[in-house]
């Protein structure tokens, strides 16, 4: 038996059986897929009808001048589908957590060799699978419902924007996991830290009309970049630095920090509650 | 090396908020396992005995790595539990928590083989000993359900089934026949008897002295995070003198088994119902030499007395005369 850490091999192989075990659970919710699926589009909608209820046949002129397009549909879209992606980060990551406390299976993971951060990343790649399924089939059908043209711009940069965004997003949803665990308070932590993030990362409307502090602070929150990074890319409204290779810097420098702040929180957390109760108070 | 414990002034302090109306809050330090030392040889059946809350979860989620201890040290197959913590679970099975352990919407076979792999088994080792445990449980027919359409007996089952996944040289097993019914309990304790008979230790924690008795080769009885005692279950309930329990049957009114109990010699009085009647069972301090005064308690108080017989000492009398109190006491700390 290997007494060690392992191979990367087996690893992989550990990560891709938390992936499957969570896609295997979700399976038998099939609801909750299809739900993924109408929540963007709804949440998409109802900026979209605001707009044009109170902007009238000007909305697209005047959304232009303010933006950058004058596809507020399309825009409104991307940013309902990415929000769907940093809400399911961080409500699996923290609720992974947390529900596995409640039920008593957290502890049996503890129990394993395996180091809790190789099931993490499994339960990051099942979380990662499914907000893109629901990003992209929302905008896709969103598009359509809408009426508009999905396929415009370039579409594998803001493809590249997604993938580099979501490690430190999930370094950053592995950190609030903790805080979680810590606090053993899951669902009005996320509920909270899932409207600020909607504010801070700007879905519905340009981060330019923060008030400068805030803007900072929105800067600061790696979905703010991969949001961006992806309108841009898809409807032209401009990078934060007027170039994307730019942007896309910045986004792999969070790739770089993210992880170890998010690793080195956990791990503090894990032995803080290891010292006390243990993991399976809850 | 392999398949034992070693225990070294082992200590465990944490701390508990006590809520004290909606918002307030006490902060205090519970004292759950106070300088256990004990060491288990390789191949024994060993007993972890004590009420609810005397400290033999805590002991056991020390040895296994869930917590950390606050002073002392402990090996388990050779292994630091500190310092070695993945080599420590790599050669451990436990079974904790019970049914909670195991992911209810998975089927039993995907709940082995996804522990299967987090034990670093390859694919189609994980298969191999998850058919094996499905055929040592019986499991066949019930393999590719759900696990919450199991009975609670049969999710203990499957939970004692996990312990058994990297087939490791030591298994924890905590309060394993809880919740199962009479046959079932039976039957567990026989595959017990069978993985010990292959060579595995077992580390075996109950509440139920009898299965103990039935079951463990050795016995540490803990109670409120101290060991009070270690040995063979021949050796300890040899430390109390035969005559020292006495069964008085008859017709005994609560006010007779307080005149009992309050009898300074009398350490503990228990009385339960038998044949329509009662059965009294008394350990006290000097044997026969004390039923003058007790039957002369009984009598004067309202009771029959039918029949006065010294008992076999059990396990369960060892712990009475050890703490002064029944096993169905939770002595959790408050």
């Amino acid at each position: 038996m290997d007494y060690a850490q392992g191979s990367l091999g087996l690893k992989l192989s550990i990560v891709l059986a938390s992936t499957r075990m969570r896609l295997i659970n979700v399976s038998r919710y099939p609801g909750q897929l299809v739900l993924d699926i109408i929540i963007p589009i709804v949440f998409a909608s109802m900026p979209i009808l605001l707009g044009r209820a109170g902007a009238g046949p000007n909305a697209s002129a005047v959304f232009e001048q303010n933006t950058g397009t004058s596809n507020y549909v399309a825009y409104m879209l991307i940013g309902a589908s990415a929000f769907s992606i940093v809400s399911y980060a961080f409500w699996h990551m923290a609720n992974w957590l947390r529900w596995e406390q409640e039920t008593g299976t957290l502890e049996a993971l503890y129990l394993t060799p395996t180091h809790r951060i190789w099931i993490a990343a499994g339960t990051a790649l099942y979380s990662c699978l499914r907000g893109l399924f629901s990003a992209v089939t929302a905008y896709l059908l969103g598009s359509f419902i809408l009426g508009v043209n999905p396929f415009q711009g370039d579409i594998a940069l803001a493809f590249a924007f997604i993938l580099v965004g979501l490690l430190p997003l999930y370094s950053l949803a592995l950190l609030f996991g903790a805080v979680v665990l810590k606090v053993k308070e899951a669902n009005a932590l996320i509920n909270l830290m899932q409207w600020v993030v909607t504010f801070l990362m700007g879905i519905f409307f340009p981060i330019a009309f923060f008030p400068p502090l805030i803007k900072v602070i929105s800067l600061l929150f790696p979905p703010t970049w991969m949001t961006n990074g992806v309108r841009s890319a898809l409807l032209g409204v401009g990078f934060f630095f007027g170039a994307w290779y730019k942007d896309l810097a910045v986004l792999w420098v969070f790739l770089l920090v993210a992880p170890f702040l998010g690793y080195w929180v956990f791990n503090r957390t894990e032995i803080s509650i290891r010292r006390n109760e243990g993991m399976g108070q809850f | 090396m392999i398949g034992t414990l070693r225990i070294e002034n082992l200590s465990k302090t944490y701390h508990v908020r006590q809520r004290k109306g909606l918002f307030n809050s006490e902060k205090r330090t519970v004292e759950a396992l106070k300088d256990i030392s004990m060491q288990v040889e390789q191949g024994e059946i060993f007993g972890l005995l004590g009420p609810n809350g005397a400290g033999k979860t805590t002991l056991i989620k020390i040895l296994t790595t869930l917590l950390l201890p606050t002073a002392g040290h402990a090996w388990v197959n050779g292994y630091h539990v500190q310092r070695e913590e993945n080599k420590v679970r790599a050669t451990v099975g436990c079974m904790l928590m019970g049914e909670r352990g195991l992911y209810w919407k998975l089927t039993a076979r995907e709940n082995l083989i996804y522990f299967g792999a987090l034990y670093h088994l390859s694919t189609s080792e994980r298969e191999r000993r998850a058919r094996e445990i499905i055929r040592l449980l019986d499991f066949d027919e019930i393999a590719d359900r759900s696990v919450e359409t199991y009975s609670s007996g049969q999710k203990m089952k499957l939970a004692f089934g996990k312990a058994l996944i990297n087939n490791a040289p030591v298994l924890i097993l905590d309060e394993p026949t809880n919740t199962l019914d009479v046959p079932s309990a039976s039957e567990l304790r026989a595959i017990v008897r069978q993985l010990n008979a292959e060579g595995k230790t077992v580390i075996y924690t109950t509440h139920i002295m009898t299965e103990a008795e039935t079951l463990c080769d050795r016995v540490a009885i803990i109670d409120r995070g101290e060991l009070l005692a270690f040995g063979t279950v021949d050796d300890l309930k040899a430390s109390l003198k035969r005559d020292q329990v006495i069964r008085i049957e008859g017709v005994i009114p609560s006010k007779a088994l307080a005149a009992v109990q309050s009898l300074p010699e009398v350490q503990q009085a228990s009385r339960s119902a038998q044949n329509g009647g009662n059965l009294l069972t008394v350990v006290t301090r000097n044997g026969h030499a004390d039923l003058p005064h007790m039957i002369e308690a009984l009598t004067s108080s309202g009771a029959l007395i039918q029949k006065i017989t010294p008992e076999e000492v059990t396990l369960e009398d060892v712990f009475v005369a050890k703490t002064g109190r029944t096993l169905a006491e939770d002595t959790r700390v408050k």
